[in-house]
């Protein structure tokens, strides 16, 4: 008698094996080889390289250099702002650049204290953002100051003019922050980067040689020197998180201080963080994927995994960006404020709602369109068009708080739309010096932390659980 | 006595390299007469060693204590020299204060990292060292001062603990 048997699991499928070695953890190479590799990728350039950079330097030279004298010389009646948007694309440009300037910080620093392994090999990446980034926020602010050769005046000092900074007022707060955050992000660039310019000073001859060997220290790698090192970049990785946060929430501050309809808003702090750390990711995962695409190999420590780790971040900011710009329209939409009223049908119904429009699909709909697939997000040609995308949102994001919100005051018969004049060839030039900048670094600096490469590879073992491999990952330190 | 010659052995693994720790101590060598070099982090108690002390911490903390008073006195010195009345705040707020003594106290804590990290480390500093370029390509130094007349002893020593090899080291340029 045949016997049937019901069965007592539903159907199963092969589960496909990953390869442990698709991970940089599980693939390490020699040492030598690696540092090897790091090497040439910042020595190998091709004409490609040299004709962008020479164009790059043409923009940075007339665009900004060039546009900025002639600002300068003939004063900001050339830009277009003017009542009612006094500020306009320059202050658009500070937000969106310290915004940028953020996902280093939090790349670095947050995942460093939170000891996520997968941060190493892009963790300078960012960094050389936050600092590049950072650059551009402070020429921007210089540019809108209009009469920059008296910027000194910031400066407490005792003069005889008898006037002083005015510590009361988020403005100079935002002076302290920015500073404090420039400096301190600089430092954090230059810590974990000793070791590495010690291994770029042992392999490199001639000029190179020489400013390695100044910019290493005489750094060799003694216990003490790792020990002092280990510490002061845990002092860092603390200290600059709150910090970090506080720039944005200053930023926001020198908006919502204000009692202007569109600004007056106490979720502006943490909606300016978010925001920040939205574009910051953003321009982290374009800057990964043209690294990736265009040096040498590169390949190797930039891998699809990082992308999708990356991704997988973006949509999480993605979610509780929406949620902080849902919660500032819903409570004015609420309170029902005329003027208020005023601006959120302005920005919805009014000439530019296109651009209110193009920001949630940048900021909302391609991302949750995208970034929830697994598949896609470990396509890096996809992750840095996406990283591009949320960064055109981020930009009229903050188009929009600024000159856009500011069109509509208490007072109708000031309401103007305003046009940009000199700010654009100025914009062009910012972006062209952080490009430039970081195509400039990028030949000079070991873009990948290799000893925290290394580091994180030894740390990194198979182990065998049952019947599967699976990854373990011993806390050395 | 005859001067000390200072030995340096060469190792690919931190197993041997910690071994090799060992046996120098089974030799007599004291901890503070030896040092290991190395391209990547390996912990002291790894190989085996006693911690090794940093004052980052310390110096860190004197920065911060100053970028309070620095902070303090930008909030409530200068309007107590220049006194500014804004906004109908009081003259010396409290929440501002709060802002901006934040911010020095930040800066001074890690400006004073960054400089103590130089100063432990005694950075930067240009002079010839103990040093061999392949340590950044991943292989472990553990360099050493042994009496000149022990020193066959103690290069027979490392070389049965696996040191790829043991010379005597003249201090380079880096």
């Amino acid at each position: 008698m045949a016997v049937t048997a019901n069965a007592v699991s539903r159907p199963y499928q092969e589960e496909e094996q990953e390869d442990p070695r698709e991970h940089l953890m599980f693939d390490p190479k020699p040492r030598g080889e690696m540092n090897g590799m790091v090497m040439e990728s910042m020595h190998t350039t091709n004409w490609k390289f040299w004709v962008v950079t020479i164009l790059l330097t043409v923009v940075v030279v007339t665009c900004l250099f060039g546009a900025w004298g002639y600002m300068i010389a003939k004063g900001l009646g050339v830009a277009g702002v003017n009542r009612p948007a006094y500020w306009g694309i320059f202050l658009t440009n500070v937000v969106f650049w310290i915004g940028i300037s953020h996902a280093g910080t939090f790349i670095s620093a947050l995942l460093r204290v939170m000891k996520v392994e997968i941060r190493r090999p892009f963790t300078r990446a960012a960094e050389l953002m936050t600092t590049f980034g950072l650059v551009q926020a402070g020429l921007s602010v210089f540019m809108h100051l209009g009469r920059v050769w008296r910027s000194y005046w910031l400066f407490p000092y005792p003069n005889q003019r008898t006037i002083w900074p005015d510590f009361h007022s988020p403005l100079m707060w935002d002076f302290m922050a920015i500073n404090t955050y420039l400096l301190a992000s600089t430092m954090y660039l230059f810590l974990p980067l000793l070791p590495d310019l010690a291994m770029a000073r042992d392999r490199s001859t001639g000029w190179r040689k020489n400013v390695y060997r100044i910019l290493s220290l005489g750094f060799r790698g003694t216990e003490g020197e790792w020990k002092n090192l280990h510490s002061a970049m845990n002092i860092f990785a603390f200290a600059i998180i709150p910090v970090m946060f506080s720039v944005h929430t200053i930023v926001a501050w020198d908006f919502a201080m204000a009692t202007r309809p569109g600004w007056a808003s106490s979720v502006f702090g943490p909606y300016f963080v978010i925001g920040a750390l939205h574009s910051g990711i953003g321009a982290v995962l374009l800057v990964l994927f043209v690294i990736r695409s265009t040096m040498k190999h590169m390949k190797y420590f930039l891998r699809p995994e990082h992308f999708d780790f990356l991704g997988k971040l973006s949509l999480i900011i993605s979610f509780t960006w929406a949620y902080f710009f849902f919660n500032d329209y819903l409570v004015p939409w609420y309170g029902g404020d005329k003027w208020e009223k005023l601006l959120l049908d302005f920005h919805e119904h009014g000439p530019l709602a296109w651009v209110w429009m193009t920001m949630l699909i940048c900021n909302i709909v391609i991302p949750w369109a995208i970034l929830w697939n697994k598949k896609w997000r470990r396509k890096p040609w996809l992750m840095g068009i996406i990283g591009f995308v949320i960064n055109i949102g981020m930009w009229i994001e903050r188009y929009v708080i600024i000159p856009i919100s500011l069109t509509i005051t208490r007072m109708p018969f000031t309401w103007r739309i305003y046009k940009p004049g000199i700010e654009i060839p100025l914009t062009i030039g910012t972006f062209a010096l952080f490009m430039l900048l970081y195509m400039l670094a990028s030949r000079l600096i070991p873009l990948i932390p290799v000893w925290e490469v290394q580091e994180g590879q030894e740390a990194h073992t198979l182990r065998k659980v049952g019947k599967a491999t699976i990854p373990a990952v011993s806390e050395i330190d | 006595m005859s001067e000390p010659t200072t030995l340096l052995a060469l190792f690919e693994d931190i197993d041997p390299a910690a071994e090799a720790i060992e046996k120098l101590r089974e030799l007599g060598l004291p901890d503070d007469q030896m040092n290991v070099i190395s391209g990547v982090p390996i912990p002291t108690r790894v190989l085996g060693r006693p911690r090794v002390k940093t004052n980052v911490p310390r110096i860190a903390m004197s920065g911060a204590i100053l970028g309070i008073l620095v902070g303090v006195f930008l909030i409530y010195g200068i309007p107590y020299l220049y006194p500014l009345h804004v906004g109908g705040q009081p003259l010396f707020p409290i929440p501002p204060g709060l802002i901006v003594t934040f911010e020095m106290t930040m800066l001074g804590l890690m400006g004073f990292s960054f400089i103590g990290m130089f100063l432990d480390s005694r950075f930067p500093s240009y002079e010839p060292m103990d040093y061999v370029p392949e340590i950044s390509d991943g292989k472990i130094a553990v360099f050493f001062k042994c009496p000149s007349e022990r020193q066959a002893e103690f290069e027979k020593a490392m070389k049965e603990m696996g040191a790829e090899s043991v010379e005597p080291k003249e201090a380079q340029e880096l």
